[in-house]
């Protein structure tokens, strides 16, 4: 059994697990025993999960799943995990896992239960599930799971437990720096930046070329070099925010830090080269529209008057349209296009259930200016939660109109019976299936009777048993009792003939008895299928009425729980569709507001500018005046 | 000037995803869990009410397609033929490909018939060994009785021949 569960559980962890992940080290094919088992994995395997637990559900209704009770029931739980229904999942799982489950399934579940939650967001949640975990997972899980242990520690602000749990542990290449990272995040938060600085160091250092560990590399650089920056070391953070590759995810932000260290040790000069390098890229960064102003701050300080004034006039100017644009954006989503748009363009995705994210940005303006929102996980899970309400609800408007057909079935049907009726007990009355059913027992009876006492003239032809009725009496005959040489030939005849009838019956006897027994056999199942035939039309004629009031009944209660449901998934769309109205918005306005305060400092830095220039020329002129 | 990085350095130092912890986020996701489980539970009963509406147990056959490794057959196609009727004709996706290997079965076709004999034929389109096109028949006269007949469709794999083979079954 314990097998049985664990390959189930095998399945639900291939859920869990990335889809690469999954294809790799997926498990073996599951032997199914019932089909509707089959029919359910299926769909699972589909990513179909929604119709996998509807089939489930049905199947464990009927007991139809004789085979696989167990493994249904946590196939159950792992389905309602990967359509976002974790609480469900929970009180599957903890069913299933209270008593006498082995430690090993009790322990995996929990596990792959805390992984869901936690990629969810539900961080408390998932530390629960973390903390009903017993003994030491297998291998395989063991480094996953300390590393999300320390994820969640460090989410909740325990960063003793957290450098307690990374400290020291020797893990599998690869895991072991993501720990390094998550031990450095962890000390660095708590305070202790010298240590902390030291892990995130090595982890800025590695020499692994695969594209995850670059940009763990890239991250450790980027958050150690501004952790020096922010405790005035800008010496040591010059070189660590170097290290960053130019063309990764974290590259303007490094280029912005190298900048700051290069101003805050009073080399503006060497300061512009990267903060003009991140000038010219896209200004939706915020590190570029913040070297929109150092840039000219360099340029201040470097004396370069005239230059800097026009770069913070430019400044300005650039910000304004930026902040036009975002206005645009912000009408174009109250005008409820932007969720059709984003839906749109993820249609073909081939991402499914609980892996699905929108990874694919639609052409439209507020696009470019809320693609950290869209990554984001918030916005993804709202954006989700969206889809399946969506979905949710024409599912059900599909329902409402088969209902509708269901109705008319069960009309046309109640008509037919009441029309058929008459005809059918007609028919019945005139089939006698019991007169039929003995004369089929006299047939077999007698066709005994003539094997066991091998009557070989009672399957002869007429025409035989004629001739030998005819030949019987003829030897009947008085004459045939005189004595006479003409009399004695004549019997002879007659005899001779006799014998040769009797030879031809007794030769062709088996094979009529076999003919004859075939016959019978094909009238048995004539029979049978009169009697079975009639069992039916009996049972509908008994039980069609009560079958069809039953239909009747519950499409008459189905219909308007269809209705309010429908109503209750708009209210909700509507809801949902609020709610990411205002995420959006929010993150536009706060992009406004940064630009505000840049605009703000362009102004003042400007009109300091323009201060200094009329203070030196004023100087100039003084002194001209006095020469 | 220098304030606005203390933003950047506490972002780049988050290396975990933010949770969603606000209220609105959280009430609007245990919204879409109850409808979701309001919604499947009334799924089930259309369901149930669809199928026994429709396909009566007495009269009902269902056919399912099943597959085991599938080394040698790259299913693409399978067209099923009740009493010389075509009734289903499915092409399947990768994806399904896939399912079938893992051991999904697929219903690839419910039907209503009478009791009595029957004859089912299978024709099974793909690649066979070398990436050939590969097409082969099965096929089963069965008998249908009271109560729901379930017919597996089976690809399977022979290794001594290294062949794919396929053949009709009832499914005790």
């Amino acid at each position: 059994m314990t097998r049985r569960i664990l390959t189930a559980l095998a399945l639900v962890c291939a859920l869990v697990a990335p889809p690469l992940a999954a294809d790799e080290d997926g498990p073996g094919p599951v032997v199914v025993r019932d089909p509707h088992y089959g029919e359910v994995l299926f769909h699972f395997y589909k990513g179909d999960y929604f119709s996998a637990i509807v089939r489930l559900a049905a199947a464990q209704e009927r007991e139809q799943l004789v085979h696989h009770d167990d493994e249904a029931e946590l196939l159950r739980g792992g389905l309602a995990l990967s359509y976002g229904q974790h609480e469900e999942a929970h009180q599957i799982f903890r069913k299933l896992l209270d008593g006498n489950t082995a430690p090993e399934v009790r322990d995996r579940t929990w596990f792959f239960l805390a992984k869901i939650r936690y990629q969810r967001g539900f961080v408390d949640a998932a530390a629960d599930a973390l903390a009903a975990i017993g003994d030491e997972l297998p291998k395989d899980l063991e480094p996953e799971r300390r590393m999300l242990q320390s994820q969640v520690y460090i989410e909740q602000e325990r960063f003793d437990e957290a450098i307690e749990l990374l400290d020291g542990w020797r893990g599998p290449a690869g895991w072991v720096d993501y720990a390094r990272f998550n031990l450095g995040v962890a000390l660095v938060r708590k305070g202790e930046f010298a240590e902390g600085a030291n892990w995130l160091d090595r982890v800025g250092r590695l020499s692994d070329d695969r594209p995850e560990m670059l940009g763990l590399r890239d991250k450790a650089n980027v958050a150690l070099g501004y952790t020096w920056l922010q405790n005035d070391q800008p010496a040591r953070a010059r070189p660590i925010l170097q290290r960053v590759r130019l063309n990764g995810p974290f590259s303007n932000k490094a280029l912005l830090g190298v900048g700051w260290a290069d101003s805050d040790r009073g080399n503006y000069r060497a300061a512009l080269t990267p903060w003009t390098e991140l000038s010219d890229r896209n200004l939706l960064d915020a590190a570029v529209q913040e070297s929109l102003l150092a840039v000219p701050y360099a340029l201040g300080k470097l004396d370069a008057t005239r230059q800097a004034a026009a770069r913070y006039e430019d400044a300005i100017v650039a910000f304004a349209n930026e902040q036009q644009r975002i206005e645009d954006a912000i009408a174009g989503i109250e005008s409820g296009e932007m969720i059709n748009r984003l839906l749109e363009s993820t249609a073909e995705s081939e991402a499914i259930g609980w892996y699905w994210r929108l990874d694919a940005m639609p052409d439209a303006t507020e696009s470019r200016y809320l693609y950290l929102l869209m990554a984001g996980h918030r916005f993804q899970e709202a954006l989700k939660n969206y889809r399946d309400v969506l979905e949710l609800r024409n599912n059900l408007l599909e329902w409402k109109d088969k209902v509708t057909v269901f109705q008319a079935m069960i009309d046309t049907r109640k008509a037919g019976y009441t029309e058929r009726l008459p005809r059918i007990e007609a028919g019945l009355e005139a089939a006698d299936i019991d007169a039929l059913r003995a004369r089929h027992a006299t047939l077999e009876a007698r066709l005994n009777r003539i094997e066991s006492e091998r009557d070989l003239f009672a399957l002869a032809s007429k025409r035989e048993r004629q001739l030998v009725e005819e030949l019987d009496l003829a030897a009947e005959h008085p004459t045939f009792a005189l004595s006479a040489p003409e009399v004695d030939d004549a019997r002879r005849r007659l005899e001779l003939m006799r014998g040769v009838l009797q030879w031809r019956a007794e030769k062709d006897f088996d094979a009529r008895v076999w003919r004859q027994r075939k016959l019978l056999r094909e009238t048995t199942r004539a029979v049978a299928l009169a009697e079975r035939a009639r069992l039916a039309v009996d049972d509908t004629r008994i039980n069609e009425p009560s079958r069809l009031v039953d239909f009747d009944h519950r499409v008459i209660q189905l219909t308007p729980r269809i209705d309010a449901k429908i109503a209750e998934l708009e209210l909700s769309l509507g809801a949902q569709r609020a709610y990411l109205h205002g995420l959006a918005i929010e993150a536009l306005r706060e992009q406004q507001r940064r630009l505000d305060t840049y605009t703000v400092q362009a102004r003042f830095a400007l009109a300091a500018v323009y201060d200094r220039a009329t203070a030196a020329r004023n100087d100039a002129e003084s002194s001209e005046a006095a020469q | 000037m220098k304030r606005l990085l203390g933003v950047m350095a506490s972002v780049a130092l988050l290396a975990v995803p933010a949770a969603a912890d606000d209220n609105t986020a959280r009430a609007l996701d245990s919204e879409v869990a109850d409808l979701k489980k309001e919604v499947l539970a009334l799924n089930r009963e259309l369901f149930l009410l669809e199928e026994e509406l429709l396909f009566p147990a007495n009269s009902q056959v269902a056919l399912f397609v099943s597959m085991d490794v599938g080394d040698f057959f790259a299913l693409d196609a399978v067209q099923v033929k009740i009493d010389g009727k075509e009734v289903a004709n499915y092409l399947y996706s990768e994806r399904e490909v896939e399912a079938l290997i893992r051991g999904g079965v697929h219903r690839i076709h419910i039907d209503n018939l009478k009791s009595g004999d029957h004859e089912i034929v299978a024709f099974f389109t793909g690649k066979g060994p070398q990436g050939r096109d590969y097409k082969r028949g099965a096929e089963l006269t069965f008998e249908k009785g009271l109560g729901a007949k379930y017919m597996e469709l089976r690809i399977s794999d022979r290794q001594s021949k290294l062949q794919p083979e396929f053949f009709i079954s009832e499914w005790e």
